[in-house]
């Protein structure tokens, strides 16, 4: 119990950690890694339930897809090549979304899996084998997308970002939307996350019928 | 009648899909007598295999699947030389977009994978990508208006 509990202290960290997305675009008390993690759980229990989805497996995901952030940390895409230390420029690097090769695609890809990889070993050491075997395969599903529910909670993660975004958009309009609906549009292809798109397009976007009355 | 879904896939992603059916049924075999062979317990395997070793339920929903999977499976072929000016299934592309330049290959639902530059041909870019040709302005315009501009068009000869 002691090691579940010493585990638990670990991750409470992440109730304080700042998404890094938000920080570089100079949001004031921005969302935590905790509190996105909470929301994308509920949702991808509400968003997957009518699909033929392991719900119980899906919710577990959602909830451990950012663990290793106790010890790797939160980081953008802009993170690898576009990132300066320069904060006046950070405003201007985040208004396009970031574009790369295959080849720098590939290598973004590995350095990050396995920075995230060693994070995540490190917080679940001391669990019993039975939850790091869990953890760290669910983990492995989410990141690399291999089956279906690894499929879906990956699109959901971007899709609960919107949702963020387009919230601190419509309330201050201080950064650029663009980037977010630009990515999604590229990676999202669940028939029930784009119907969902819809929904905010039409929410965030689309004057109400009403207004226009 | 519902039309069953199609996946598409490469010649790689069904040999892999193929491997995981077998790896399964060896599985299946196994746990049926009792017995559990080392190998599963490697970490790198596919994350369901843990849930397998518990219950017997999920492997045999996996299985059942990838029968579903192969039973409408269909392989992406490279076009004709003819043909290969056209963006299809399996299309290595170049494109403008936003003042940037990025690199895409259009693949199934299955092998999909952003993070690496392969988009579904179901997702709203990749679909309105196919059918096009070098020097196309394609328009995504919803909610946000986005120009790819195709550069090149590649296909691996199989």
């Amino acid at each position: 119990m002691e090691k579940i509990l010493n585990f638990l202290i670990e991750i409470g960290k992440l109730k304080r950690l700042p998404r890094r997305g938000w920080v570089i675009r100079g949001i004031k008390n921005p969302e935590t890694i905790a509190a996105h993690t909470f929301r994308m759980a509920v949702m991808s229990w509400l968003l997957g339930r009518k699909k033929k989805l392991d719900i119980n497996k899906v919710i577990k995901m959602s909830l451990i897809h950012d663990l290793c952030e106790v010890y790797a940390g939160d980081t953008t895409p802009f993170d690898s090549k576009f990132f300066s230390k320069n904060k006046k420029q950070w405003k201007e690097i985040t208004k396009k979304w970031p574009r790369f090769s295959k080849k720098e695609k590939e290598e973004n890809f590995k350095r990050k899996y396995k920075k995230e990889n060693k994070a995540l070993k490190k917080l679940i050491l001391n669990l019993s084998p039975a939850l790091k075997k869990e953890i760290i395969h669910l983990w492995v599903d989410y990141e690399k997308g291999l089956k279906k529910e690894g499929k879906f909670v990956h699109q959901l993660d971007r899709i609960e970002n919107l949702l963020q975004a387009l919230e601190y958009w419509k309330k201050g309009k201080q950064f650029a939307i663009e980037p977010w609906w630009i990515q999604i549009e590229e990676l999202v292809d669940d028939p029930a996350l784009l119907e969902f798109m819809k929904v905010l397009d039409k929410k965030f976007h689309k004057k109400k019928s009403k207004d226009k009355k | 009648m519902v039309k069953e879904k199609k996946f598409y896939l490469t010649k790689e992603g069904l040999e892999k899909i193929k491997k995981e059916y077998k790896d399964l049924k060896d599985l299946k075999f196994f746990k049926t007598k009792g017995e559990m062979p080392k190998i599963w317990h490697s970490e790198d395997l596919n994350p369901e295999y843990l849930s397998f070793q518990e219950d017997l339920s999920f492997l045999e929903t996996r299985i059942a699947e990838l029968e579903y999977i192969f039973k409408n499976a269909e392989l992406i072929k490279t076009p004709p030389k003819e043909k290969q000016n056209i963006i299809n299934l399996g299309a290595q592309i170049t494109v403008g977009v936003d003042g940037q330049t990025d690199e895409f290959e259009i693949v199934g639902t299955l092998e999909a994978n952003p993070a690496l530059g392969k988009i579904s041909n179901e997702s709203p870019v990749g679909r309105v990508l196919l059918g096009h040709k070098v020097g196309d302005e394609v328009i995504v315009s919803s909610p946000i208006k986005t120009v790819y501009k195709i550069k090149k068009i590649k296909y691996l000869t199989s």
